[in-house]
């Protein structure tokens, strides 16, 4: 099976994010839409919403890695499309499994 | 979304690693996302089983209206191990979870292997932070809660009951300024929190005395920051806690773990590993002497 293109990931993401346990966000979710300021979402939504991403896709991804190095960067809030980014990299990697 | 039923409340967990166990513990109005942003989790992993979960109140765990003093939550704690079938543990707490840290350590001392403390602040050793004013970072944090529409004095700066009322009352003009200042999730943390006994809980001695305090007998980690505003605190747990050792964050205030975060998880990772005799053997008497502005 071919891995998602990265517009395919954007369109995931905005799945997940258009009702984000329990929270509806009316409005069009592009790369360039802000997880805090626009959606709304904590630090902590980005731990739960890893696990969704790894479930969505059946893959292990270093999201470990990724927050430390939001963490190290002193980043309050990232793009949607940096996550797409980050995801289709590792998709591209990553053995299926 | 792993969740698991504790009594009557619902907490969320995460798990990593493999090893002796070891769970973090946030503080309030923190959540166990804290420790991923900093690394700290697959820095542990490689000797440890980490886990790490959202208290009551904060997170993805539910929001209870009452039960928010450290003997309910090192309650909390020492029935979520039992649910996870975890041995003794290492626990690390940040400041209000160093105190329900220190607390199961009191508790339930068969069920806990070693404490790190990260700037803990001792609802019965009030009386020795009594003068914050003489924090050097008081004039800073003042200003901050100031930009964000809320009023400090040096009697209530701590007070977290207070600063969820505030909070959960704001006009709309210091509304703005909270928000441009915080962030609406740092809101929402409050408001939620205001609907709750939590911030009287955690101003409660509870039960852990400065004598139940000083009489863990466990391998204890005093972690404070270089510029912590508890550091009377720091030399007090150096001074009477029979296993203590002290080390200091560089340039680090109250938050260490955001303040310098690499320098708090290589201590957090040469400390456990000490205690659990991985690397080295851990010796108390290896104290930093404690300097401090108070």
């Amino acid at each position: 099976m071919s891995e998602p293109t990265y517009p395919q990931i954007m369109t995931d993401l905005a799945a997940m994010l258009g009702n984000f346990n329990g929270r509806e966000y009316g409005g069009q979710i592009t790369p360039e839409t802000m997880f805090s300021a626009d959606l709304g979402m904590a630090s902590i939504d980005a731990v739960v919403l890893g696990e969704t991403i790894e479930i969505h896709y059946g893959r292990t991804l270093p999201f470990g890695e990724f927050l430390a190095d939001l963490g190290r960067r002193g980043a309050r809030d990232i793009a949607v499309g940096v996550l797409a980014e980050f995801i289709h990299k590792h998709l591209s990697l990553a053995p299926e499994g | 979304m792993p969740r698991i039923a504790v009594g009557d409340i619902q907490f969320y967990y995460q798990q990593k690693g493999e090893g002796p166990d070891v769970v973090l513990i946030h503080g309030i109005t923190g959540n166990m996302a804290i420790w991923p942003l900093i690394d700290l989790i697959d820095n542990l992993a490689d000797d440890f089983r980490v886990t790490y979960y959202d208290l009551r109140g904060h997170g993805y765990s539910d929001t209870p209206a009452s039960g928010y003093t450290s003997a309910e939550m090192a309650a909390d704690l020492r029935r979520l191990q039992q649910t996870l079938r975890l041995g003794p543990a290492y626990l690390v707490g940040h400041s209000f979870g160093a105190v329900v840290a220190l607390h199961a350590a009191a508790l339930y001392p068969d069920h806990v292997a070693g404490v790190v403390l990260s700037d803990a602040y001792f609802p019965a050793l009030h009386e020795l932070e009594a003068d914050i004013t003489h924090w050097d970072g008081w004039p800073g944090y003042k200003a901050q809660t100031e930009r964000a529409g809320l009023e400090v004095s040096p009697d209530d700066w701590f007070d977290v009951g207070n600063l969820c009322r505030q909070a959960a009352s704001l006009d709309s003009e210091r509304l703005k300024m909270f928000i441009e200042e915080v962030g609406q999730p740092g809101l929402d943390r409050l408001v939620r929190l205001a609907g709750t006994t939590c911030g009287e809980d955690v101003k409660a001695v509870a039960g852990l005395t400065a004598e139940r305090i000083v009489s863990v007998k466990h391998p204890v980690l005093a972690l404070y920051g270089e510029h912590s505003p508890f550091l009377a605190t720091c030399r007090y747990l150096q001074d009477n806690l029979p296993n203590c050792r002290v080390a200091l964050v560089r340039g680090a205030k109250h938050l260490a773990h955001e303040e310098s975060p690499q320098d708090f998880v290589a201590l957090v990772q040469e400390n456990l590993r000490e205690m659990a005799g991985i690397s080295g053997s851990w010796n108390h008497s290896q104290a930093e002497p404690v300097g401090g502005n108070s």
